[in-house]
């Protein structure tokens, strides 16, 4: 078990690396003058120059690399284009914010998912079972910015309960921090539930038709035992894996939602950058959201080893 | 043919349809701007009412159609055009060659598609044609996985040694032998993948990082919405529902069409 | 102790309704073994799921009675079936593999009837399950209670079954092919195993099987089932030497017996009829050599002498013997002539396979280190022009791995191979195009084989294209006579693989490798997935094309009474090794190495003798 630790995390550690190549690679390679495009179309060639020499454009890419990945593994993740900060502070105050929300999503996608699927599964054919699907395919096929619209009408036009955008701190009280929270949450809940949801589901159906439970139920032992026992456990393992891939997605879905509800996290501070053609912050909160993904896919992985005994015990007996 | 398979034709089609016949059903232009019809609820003139620029929203839609398709179908092209050959070459030959673009597809998948999205645009001006290049190239490993998992599985069939056996070229092997069966769970999956890379491009767009003002693709039109939302859904709702059926038909065609286009599934099916 | 009276079981498919057992009526005395036998198709398994009311969803409610214990187990309420199941009756799956649960231990799952039924704590169900480990001849049975079922071989983990399905005491125990999965020498054991604790514990039991030897060896009482209806019921004796009906009697024929060498084995025409659609008549009907104007008429289940028969002609038919299977006049004037020239030259002979690759760390040093195995060891083997050399061995053993790289479809990693004069080992693929004509290889799983995207015609074709065998407006003609060769309709070159039977599939199988005109065909395993009267048949074929064309075959089995039929000599495999090899004769009758001896020993025979009885305790 822990070679296979050390194993992980040295691949988290290379997939990192890697991205950082890919992410500084994209913004370096591609056909774009970035000097030109902080300057504005308007800039003479001399200012265009000067800012050159000054980010050090002019070396050579490997070497512009290795500045900025060497600032990183020293902590300095580089100064913003626009703010002239230090980029460190402000995406910690983003990660904190933007980590607050896809959390709470993420509890209650797992939660709300993996009971909707698993309910429907054990009422295969039935009513419910369809109500389910057919909620899954709409889910699906809704995107997350639409969500945030018919959550804004609904719940902060029409009926009034919430505030249509903007970010509290907690200071300001705990009702109201969390009031700013629900909008944005239940975006992210009803733009990811279909996935978890529809895989359990599948997955748990499959497990009920094993072998292994008809042998459970040949044992005359108790749909109650069969389920909780026997099914449950082994039908969540691929879920483990899905919900590591959906906190990915979710990561990738707070762009669209912070946007929409104005919330100062890291989602709108990539979007910011990008539209003020600010690449170092831009780098760095994408290499940031890269590291939290990898590292929700390493606690899957440990999860999903810790309740499989294949991996869990390399041993044979016999 | 299943009732998930119709209903999906059925929406799918009629969609298609008027996406292509739009420029000549669309009961007004699309683009002129009017100040005289601004904000006009859905009425017997306008079906679905009008946007801040008077513009009648249901001729936009109609237009808006043909850009989601287009998108959805060229980013999977992409796809499919750069995935399916990587795929087929990792799945076949195993070994290094396997290892290498695996890898390299784990590093793509460890960043959020939409990121990855907004990586690729961040440097260049948006345009439409852009948005879909990047979308397509997002949706290159998961196209490339499933086509690897597909040739592993098919390569250890016995049909394959026995093609070996007759000293049958590689090429022919891969395209001739294990391609024309992967073909049913590719078409699954780049059906689902049309969906993606319409959800995606139409983010992207209602980023400001796709299609541009004035055109109608719908992600834009949820976009400039926005600040009317209280004063005139019906501008944000269109667009919005016009995509969601579109999403739910292809979907439900991608899932009856898995059960008709594969025979061993058919004939298992048919012996039960 | 079971009794079964009219029971009919329907499922509804997409296809239409399948009426997969009609009107059956079967007995289990108490402390008796009832053997119930049938091909696939029969319903056979139908019966062990219906008895513990476990028939899926799709089945509805079925007709008839199931008496357990004179208590219908068909109109208990769940609460009632579950007291029964596990409690009372005990069941075993045929597939060990995925059977058990994967995350849970050997031990909870042998013991966890003993919790819902009798009230054990957790703690004393593991115990108790350490104890009928011990029983079930698990050695270390603390060390197996603790381990998860991956840890585990097949045969092992069989045993750990019948610990559970004996845990809690039954008094019936349901047996669903326990023994097909696994090797003879494991099978052997296993019915040592369960004719001990039938005698120890009085247990009543119902054996389904496919295999009559298997049957021969338990069964007190014998039911062969034929498309979902009993067709004969009887003393075990009586129905497997003597049987009545014609399809008892043709199943029982188209077995290879060991020790009896014919020259071609029975074989029955025709296929399962359409359960969706039964025929009004006599099920067997169109297949039967005895039917007659009766037979067309529904038939019966009545009682002729000591037993009961559904056929209206069973006191005519009774003692008329199923026909024998003419050689093929065609093959038999034609007959290639045969010489000792060897066709293939196998000379030291090596395969290893890597099994893992991993770091391991010598002191701080990391080192990459495999973990191999050796699949065909240092093997030599010749085969003459025309000889069939039969090649059995048990699972693992590397019989398919030696065929394959004879064919260098596995790259040897030392040795030399020469086929048909040519040495074909150290060459690059592309050099192999002469060899790839001569030699060919015929597989063992006719749905696999088959490119199920292409048409029969497309399929025989394509080597015929390949390799240049025709002008191009003949090879229609070619496939034809193909087709013809193997004896199947023209009209099926426009068929789908998915749309033929089994046996049928191996045909095309058969007619594909012969398009190159090879001197050389790799049979590997070409019956094991076929039902014995198609086995029968396919076997047949080969020897006919084999004195016909004079083509020299490698075949590959684990099955040795068919090795044994159709091989001129047989070699024994064993862990990579050929531990003994000679005639056909000499291997079966004076076997010399002790593990062909113990192979020879395990395989049950329908004329053998029945399980020699273990000592009844005293009440």
């Amino acid at each position: 078990m822990a070679a296979y630790i050390a194993r992980r995390l040295l691949f988290v550690v290379l997939v990192l690396v890697a991205v950082s190549m890919l992410v500084f690679g994209a913004t370096a390679l591609l056909p774009a003058n970035v000097a030109y495009l902080i300057l504005g179309q308007f800039a003479s060639p001399e200012q265009v120059k000067a800012l050159e020499l000054k980010l050090g454009l002019t070396d050579p890419v490997y070497v512009q690399y290795w500045r900025w990945a060497s600032g990183i593994l020293r902590g300095d993740l580089g100064e913003s284009t626009l703010m002239n900060r230090p980029i460190g502070p402000l995406l910690w105050d983003a990660i904190s914010k933007s980590l607050i929300l896809t959390l709470v999503s993420f509890v209650c996608i797992a939660v709300i998912g993996v009971g909707l699927g698993v309910v429907a599964a054990l009422r295969h054919g039935r009513a419910l079972d369809h109500g389910v699907s057919i909620a899954t395919y709409l889910g699906i096929a809704i995107p997350e910015f639409f969500w945030a619209i018919v959550v804004i009408l609904v719940f902060a036009a029409w009926l009034g309960w919430l505030p249509s955008a903007g970010y509290e701190p907690l200071s300001a009280g705990f009702a109201t921090w969390a009031k700013h929270l629900v909008a944005p949450v239940m975006t992210l809940v009803f733009g990811h539930l279909a996935h978890v949801s529809r895989l359990t589901r599948s997955s748990m159906i499959e497990v009920m038709q094993s072998p292994y439970v008809t042998a459970a139920r040949a044992k005359g032992l108790p749909e109650r035992v069969i389920v909780l026992h026997h099914a449950l456990r082994n039908a969540l393992l691929p879920t483990i894996t899905v919900l590591a891939l959906d906190f990915g997605r979710l990561m990738g879905g707070i762009v669209v939602v912070e946007t929409v509800f104005a919330y100062p996290g890291l989602g709108r501070l990539i979007v910011f950058s990008i539209q003020n053609r600010d690449l170092p912050t831009l780098q760095a909160s994408i290499l940031v959201v890269a590291a939290i993904y990898a590292l929700a896919n390493l606690i899957a992985d440990l999860l999903y080893a810790r309740l499989n005994p294949k991996i869990r015990f390399g041993r044979n007996v016999a | 043919m299943s009732l998930q398979l119709k209903a999906g034709l059925l929406i799918t089609g009629t969609i298609v349809i008027l996406g292509l016949l739009a420029p000549w059903i669309a009961p007004h232009p699309w683009d002129t701007i009017s100040m005289r019809t601004r904000f006009l609820a859905p009425n017997a003139t306008y079906w679905l009412g009008t946007d801040e620029f008077g513009r009648d929203v249901l001729s936009r839609l109609l237009m808006g159609t043909r850009l989601s398709l287009a998108m959805g179908v060229s980013a999977t092209l992409v796809s499919l055009a750069i995935g399916v050959p990587i795929g087929l070459a990792a799945g076949y030959f195993r070994g290094r060659i396997d290892e290498i673009l695996m890898r390299a597809a784990d590093v793509l998948m460890a960043v959020p598609p939409i990121m990855l999205g907004l990586l690729v645009l961040a440097v260049t001006p948006p345009a439409l044609w852009k948005t879909a290049l990047a979308v397509g190239f997002v949706y290159v490993p998961p196209i490339a996985r499933v086509a690897r998992a597909v040739t592993l599985s098919l390569a250890n069939e016995e049909f394959i040694q026995a093609a070996k056996a007759r000293a049958e070229s590689t090429p022919y092997i891969l395209f001739r032998e294990i391609l024309p069966n992967a073909w049913p769970p590719l078409i699954v999956e780049a059906s689902l993948r049309v969906t993606y890379a319409i959800l995606l491009g139409s983010a992207l767009s209602f980023l400001g990082l796709g299609a541009q003002p004035p055109s109608s693709d719908w992600g834009l039109m949820i976009s400039e919405a926005r600040s009317f939302i209280d004063r005139a859904p019906w501008i944000a709702l269109a667009p919005g529902f016009a995509m969601c059926a579109l999403v739910i038909g292809i979907n439900l065609l991608g899932d009856g069409a898995r059960e008709r286009l594969d025979p061993r599934l058919k004939a298992r099916i048919g012996k039960a | 102790m079971l009794k079964i009276e009219g029971l009919t079981v329907r499922y509804r498919t997409p296809g239409g309704v399948v009426e997969a057992l009609t009107d059956i009526s079967l007995e289990a005395p108490k402390g008796k073994t009832l053997a119930i036998v049938g091909e696939s198709g029969s319903g056979k398994s139908t019966v062990a799921l219906a008895a513990m009311g476990l028939l899926p969803a799709e089945a509805g409610r079925p007709e008839g009675r199931i008496l357990f214990d004179g208590a219908d187990v068909l109109a208990m309420d769940d609460a009632q079936k579950r007291a029964l199941r596990g409690a009372r009756i005990g069941l075993v799956f045929q597939d060990p593999f995925s059977v058990l649960n994967p995350s849970l231990r050997i031990g909870d799952q042998v013991g966890e009837g003993l919790v819902h039924h009798r009230g054990y704590t957790r703690e004393k169900a593991f115990a108790r399950a350490v104890e009928l480990l011990d029983e079930v001849g698990i050695l270390k049975p603390e060390a197996i209670a603790r381990a998860y079922p991956h840890e585990l071989s097949g045969g092992m983990r069989q045993r750990a079954l019948i610990a559970g399905a004996i845990a809690s005491e039954p008094d019936l125990l349901i047996l669903d092919e326990p023994t097909t999965a696994l090797d003879v020498t494991i099978e052997a054991q296993i019915l040592d195993l369960l004719e001990t604790i039938r005698a120890r514990r009085g247990l009543t039991m119902v054996f389904i099987s496919h295999n009559l030897g298997l049957v021969r060896r338990v069964a007190d009482r014998v039911a062969v089932l034929y498309a979902g209806q009993v067709v004969e019921e009887g003393a075990a004796e009586a129905v497997l030497h003597r049987s009545m009906h014609p399809y008892a009697k043709g199943l029982l024929a188209a077995i290879p017996r060991l020790g009896r060498k014919q020259l071609r084995l029975a074989a029955i025409p025709g296929r399962l009829p359409d359960l969706r659609k039964p025929p009004a008549g006599c099920r067997f009907e169109p297949r039967c050599p005895f039917a007659g104007p009766e037979s067309c008429a529904p038939q019966v289940l009545r009682t002729v002498g000591d037993r009961q028969v559904r056929c209206a002609r069973a006191e005519i038919v009774k003692d008329m013997a199923w026909p024998a299977t003419a050689i093929d006049p065609v093959a038999a004037e034609n007959a290639a002539p045969r010489s000792d020239e060897p066709v293939v030259v196998a000379a030291n002979l090596s395969k290893r396979f890597v099994l893992s690759q991993g770091l391991v760390f010598e002191g701080w040093r990391p080192r990459l280190r495999a973990v191999t195995t050796t699949a065909v060891d240092d093997i030599s083997l010749d085969v003459a022009a025309g000889e069939v050399v039969g090649l059995v061995g048990e699972s693992g053993s590397g019989k398919t791995t030696l065929g394959r790289t004879i064919l260098r479809l596995a790259e040897p990693n030392a040795g030399e191979i020469r086929i048909a004069g040519e040495v074909i080992t150290g060459k690059p693929q592309k050099a192999l195009e002469g060899m790839r004509r001569t030699a060919q290889i015929v597989f063992q799983n006719p749905d696999s084989s088959l490119n199920p995207r292409k048409t029969i015609g497309e399929l025989i074709a394509r080597p015929i294209v390949r390799f240049g065998l025709a002008p191009k407006g003949e090879v229609a003609a070619k496939v034809r006579a193909l087709l013809d060769l193997v004896r199947l309709p023209a009209h099926y070159a426009d068929r789908y693989a998915h749309q033929m039977s089994g046996g049928e599939k191996q045909r095309v199988g058969i007619a594909r490798a012969l398009a190159t005109e090879p001197r050389f065909i790799v049979c590997d395993e070409p019956v094991s997935a076929l039902d014995v009267s198609v086995q029968a048949a396919i076997v047949n074929l080969l020897a006919d094309l084999r004195d016909r064309l004079g083509v020299a075959y490698l075949f590959i089995s684990h099955d040795i009474s068919v090795v044994a039929h159709l091989a001129d000599r047989i070699a024994v495999m064993n862990r990579g090794k050929i531990v003994e090899i000679g005639k056909a004769a000499e291997i079966m009758n004076n076997p010399q190495h002790p593990y062909t001896i113990r192979l020879l020993s395990a395989v049950p025979t329908v004329d053998g003798p029945r399980h020699p009885r273990a000592a009844e305790p005293q009440p």
